[in-house]
């Protein structure tokens, strides 16, 4: 079958079906009345939201830190100190991908070229991921904020050795996640554990299509 | 703010070119009520982005781009009236479709072709098959003619290895 009997073929299964296309006029008004968001711009509450929350949370523990390094340093505990910063300073990152993505739904043109427009939307869904690899990252330093330095000396041998292995393992735990957690080992059954539910279909769809978007662009 | 002639200018609009919603859910979605759910979500970007079309691009080319964005998008199976703050009683488009028609042998090959593509080639076959020029699919697409001469060549070869190989079969 050659080309031009393809073509042929599609128009005329198409062309039937126009004909027996008939618009309801009224629910066509319906849409003009609606007060309807686009999908875009419904996300942006819930990330705006977000991004105040953590802004209050990275300000306020960023000036009460700042303050305890500049006046109290020898005073408070340096567990308490480091743990807190490390996680202050992985929410001020996980932040900055919140704003990002904040960026680029204001970007994005639903009716600008395909592969532009696809390319800002994976980008978007994706780096959602990203917000979960530095999520994790804090995980040991929720096994070590409480700690103090009397500690080690008045404890006993049996709490020490749970405390350190918790710390170790946590820490462990949290490294090998955030190089783990890519799109290439979705199929792995640790990887669905944590990311079960629908709500991420999406970013999994987005990084297949990022990929495909780069193939495309490619060849 | 929205004006009675906006409105109507909308309605002409999807009345005269239904055919590109149809094409583009035809293209994305074998099932006749995704296709119908499709086309309604397609709409309402439409009426979204009505008061910012750029008359610089044709109507045509405009009313691709964001059928194709949203049917790679934003699509999910009945999740997309769900969303929306006021819902539709009925379906906007009437599509008295029969799923037992017989079709061609020959169409359903070129279904069957289409269905296993990826996302991006969807729309390229799509516009190849509705005859658009490559500085039209260019312009949807967003990448060169030169590029869209290459990628058009070799979605035309597979096509016309998978027909061969159902007729040497």
């Amino acid at each position: 079958m050659d080309e031009i009997k393809i073509k042929e073929l599609w128009q005329a299964s198409n062309d039937k079906m126009e004909q027996s296309l008939s618009l309801i006029q009224k629910n066509t008004e319906d849409i003009t009345k609606m007060k309807v968001q686009t999908l875009l711009s419904s996300m942006k509450p819930i990330k705006i939201f977000t991004i105040v929350i953590g802004l209050l949370w990275v300000g306020l523990g960023s000036v009460i830190l700042i303050n305890l390094f500049m006046n109290a340093f020898n005073q408070v505990s340096l567990f308490f100190l480091f743990s807190a910063s490390i996680q202050v300073f992985l929410t001020a990152i996980a932040l900055v991908i919140y704003v990002y993505q904040l960026v680029l739904i204001h970007q994005i043109d639903i009716s600008g070229p395909i592969l532009e427009t696809q390319e800002k939307l994976t980008r978007l869904k994706s780096s959602t991921l990203w917000v979960t690899r530095f999520l994790f990252l804090q995980l040991p330093v929720w096994t070590t904020f409480y700690l103090s330095e009397g500690m080690f000396k008045k404890e006993n041998f049996l709490l020490l050795l749970i405390q350190v292995s918790m710390t170790l393992l946590l820490t462990l735990a949290a490294i090998w996640l955030f190089v783990n957690i890519k799109y290439e080992n979705k199929d792995k059954k640790w990887f669905q554990l944590i990311f079960n539910g629908k709500e991420w279909d999406p970013v999994m769809k987005s990084i297949k299509l990022f990929k495909e978007l780069k193939a495309f662009k490619g060849q | 703010m929205q004006t009675k002639e906006q409105n109507q200018l909308f309605q002409a609009l999807i009345e005269e070119h239904k055919g590109i919603l149809y094409k583009v859910a035809r293209t994305y979605c074998q099932d006749a009520e995704d296709r119908r759910d499709l086309i309604q979500e397609i709409m309402i970007q439409v009426w979204q982005s009505f008061h910012r079309y750029d008359d610089k691009f044709k109507i045509s080319t405009w009313l691709y781009r964001i059928s194709i964005n949203v049917a790679i998008s934003f699509y999910r199976k009945k999740s997309i009236r769900q969303g929306h703050n006021m819902p539709l009683n009925e379906q906007i488009l009437q599509i008295k479709e029969d799923e037992k028609q017989d079709k061609d042998l020959h169409l359903n090959m070129l279904d069957q072709f289409i269905s296993d593509l990826n996302d991006l080639d969807k729309a390229l076959i799509l516009l190849y098959l509705e005859d658009k020029s490559h500085s039209d699919i260019a312009d949807i697409l967003g990448i060169t003619a030169g590029h869209v001469g290459t990628k058009v060549g070799r979605i035309k070869n597979k096509l016309k290895q998978r027909f061969s190989q159902q007729n040497t079969d």
